[in-house]
């Protein structure tokens, strides 16, 4: 808990001081990609590793975020500021009405309805042409009226700060909810249903709080998308962006807060790094998730957790021997 | 044992059966637990002493009868909601959060006293950070009075049969029971082992949750604990009595020994 909250505040700093430092537009761009995949996995990561069950269709909650951010703007003429949080919540609305179905569901139908879910979308994004624009997808999304005579690098280091705000808001929400009671109930009801009951758990309830805020958080991200790029079309609802954010979470370790941090960071630069190789890369990232699954089931920082654990019990184990072996 | 305390009983069960298809699990059960009783259950395997605790405790829902604690008819109710009414049990097959440390799962088990709003949760007051405290040093507490102490930081998967066992009773205490249900919480303990236990349930009972209901199959450990005991065979009550008389009764002799030769 402690080591967890340092590590974040560190992470942070460094990430305030990023800008200041830097000033590439290019490794700005990547900075800002990498704290909106931070957001992203963070978000999915208390649907896999709070709920305890895998969506395939995280997507939905990505792309009803950033249609909704899109719309609003265009057709409203709302600003920035009122936009971002409103995605969060349409999201975050949605995430009740799909947690209420889904989460009745366990393993396998669980994987397919939440894809079947982000897959509905996509189709009524590209079809529905008077109110999405269909194919052609929205442009011209506003950016922020400040930014109106604004160099390009001083835009690039707003939209990193405001990310970096964002992906903060994220991250204290995810800390305050996993380090609460709530939290404590979902693990109890990912670990074990009869335990959860028994101690006056209602299940559905924790798994529908932990998928609503992953909701939410994600539509924040998705906000942030369709006013960054200042293009929206059906292609958010799409598989790339949720293969991804679950290649992230896997690498950096589902249930920690930190891991899909060190995820979304790793997965970023190695795409960017990579680019030239163009279609290989994917088949490269699916040998390493194929890796990561086989020697590191908990991820990065899963290994790394139990690295420390490890040594932490072995001097239990020792200080325990006396103990354990004396007659009671 | 106290005689300040209404002399109406804690749970009261009636005319419970339940059948599986064609297979009568549980057959017309009736029997009552006072306050400040240990109630013993025993009968050899398959008598259905598991299946009357999921009945009891809403992980089953009776064919029929009627289970009343506290002056409530509880029966049918969702496990969790008569979790909230005091009434919590354990698992005859170990049920604990494996990756979680001791502490940890002895805290989760604090869910009820450390119910907070959603507002509370991601903006915490003070109260709720003192409550939130107090939950963590009786969660130590309990670890300590299970003898689980040396334990404390280590992972519930790293434990042994008995550490274990002793983990589920403090995780099920943490929900701070009116009446405990124990499923065979010495099974796979060695003699001595249950012996210890023993004398952490007479302690548990001073201290923590004066009524108890345990059903287990170590004989001397029920006799030792139990003010009184039933005994169940073939989904049937066979007898029901203090341990001495249950010992003596010719019928849970018979169900146990086989019949004697004349």
């Amino acid at each position: 808990m402690k080591f967890e909250r340092n590590t974040l505040l560190a992470l942070g700093l460094i990430a305030l001081a990023f800008p200041l430092l830097v000033g590439n537009q290019y490794l700005l761009h990547i900075g800002i990609m990498v704290l909106l995949y931070a957001m992203l996995a963070t978000s999915l990561n208390l649907i896999v590793g709070y709920v305890g069950e895998f969506s395939l269709g995280h997507t939905a909650f990505l792309g009803l975020g950033a249609y909704s951010a899109a719309l609003l703007s265009l057709r409203l003429g709302l600003p920035a500021w009122a936009t971002i949080p409103l995605a969060g919540v349409i999201s975050a609305l949605f995430g009740v009405l799909i947690g209420a179905i889904t989460l009745r569901l366990r393993g396998p139908y669980f994987v397919i309805i939440t894809l079947a879910f982000a897959e509905v979308l996509r189709l009524i994004a590209n079809n529905w042409v008077d109110f999405t624009n269909g194919p052609m997808g929205l442009s011209g999304v506003a950016q922020p009226a400040l930014l109106a005579d604004a160099s390009p690098l001083m835009a690039k280091r707003f939209y990193f700060y405001l990310a970096l705000a964002l992906t903060a808001v994220s991250l204290y929400l995810a800390y305050r909810f996993v380090y609460s009671n709530n939290g404590r109930a979902a693990v109890t009801v990912r670990e074990n249903r009869f335990v959860a009951q028994s101690v006056g758990i209602r299940p559905f309830v924790y798994a529908m709080r932990a998928f609503v805020l992953g909701a939410f958080l994600a539509g924040l991200a998705g906000g942030f998308y369709a006013h960054y790029i200042t293009f929206v079309g059906a292609n958010v609802f799409g598989f790339a962006f949720m293969v991804s954010m679950i290649i992230m979470v896997l690498i950096g370790g589902k249930g920690t807060l930190i891991g899909p941090l060190l995820g979304a960071l790793l997965v970023t630069l190695l795409t960017e790094y990579l680019r030239e190789l163009q279609e290989l890369r994917l088949s490269l990232f699916g040998l390493i998730v194929m890796a990561v699954v086989l020697f590191l089931p908990n991820g990065l920082m899963g290994f790394l957790n139990q690295r420390r654990e490890r040594n932490h019990s072995d001097q239990a184990d020792d200080s325990a021997t006396g103990v354990q072996g004396g007659p009671a | 044992m106290n005689p300040t305390q209404s002399d109406a009983p804690l749970l009261t069960v009636e005319g419970l059966s339940k059948t599986f298809g064609g297979i009568k699990a549980v057959q017309d059960i009736d029997f009552q637990v006072n306050r400040g009783e240990v109630f013993g259950l025993i009968g050899p395997n398959g008598a259905g002493k598991t299946t009357c605790f999921n009945l009891i405790t809403g992980f089953y829902t009776p064919t029929t009868g009627r289970v009343t604690f506290q002056g409530q008819n509880i029966t049918g109710q969702s496990p969790y909601r008569i979790a909230r009414r005091g009434l919590v049990r354990s698992f005859q097959k170990t049920n604990v959060l494996k990756p979680l440390t001791v502490f940890e799962n002895v805290l989760a088990g604090h869910y009820l006293s450390a119910r907070q709003s959603l507002l509370a949760t991601f903006f915490p007051t003070a109260p709720v950070r003192r409550a939130e405290q107090e939950v963590r040093d009786n969660a130590a507490r309990l670890v300590k009075l299970l003898d689980l102490g040396a334990r404390m930081d280590t992972p519930a998967y790293r434990l042994s049969c008995g550490e274990l066992r002793l983990l589920e009773v403090a995780v099920a205490l943490a929900a701070r029971p009116t009446l405990l249900m124990l499923d065979e919480p010495a099974a796979g303990l060695n003699s001595q082992e249950a012996m210890r236990f023993g004398g952490i349930l007479k302690r548990l009972r001073r201290e923590q949750v004066p009524s108890i209901v345990i059903v287990e199959h170590n004989m001397s450990l029920v006799m030792d604990v139990s003010d009184r005991v039933m005994v169940m065979d073939f989904g049937r009550k066979l007898a029901e009595g203090t341990p001495a008389q249950v010992k003596n009764d010719p019928d849970v002799v018979e169900a146990y020994l086989g019949r004697a030769r004349a």
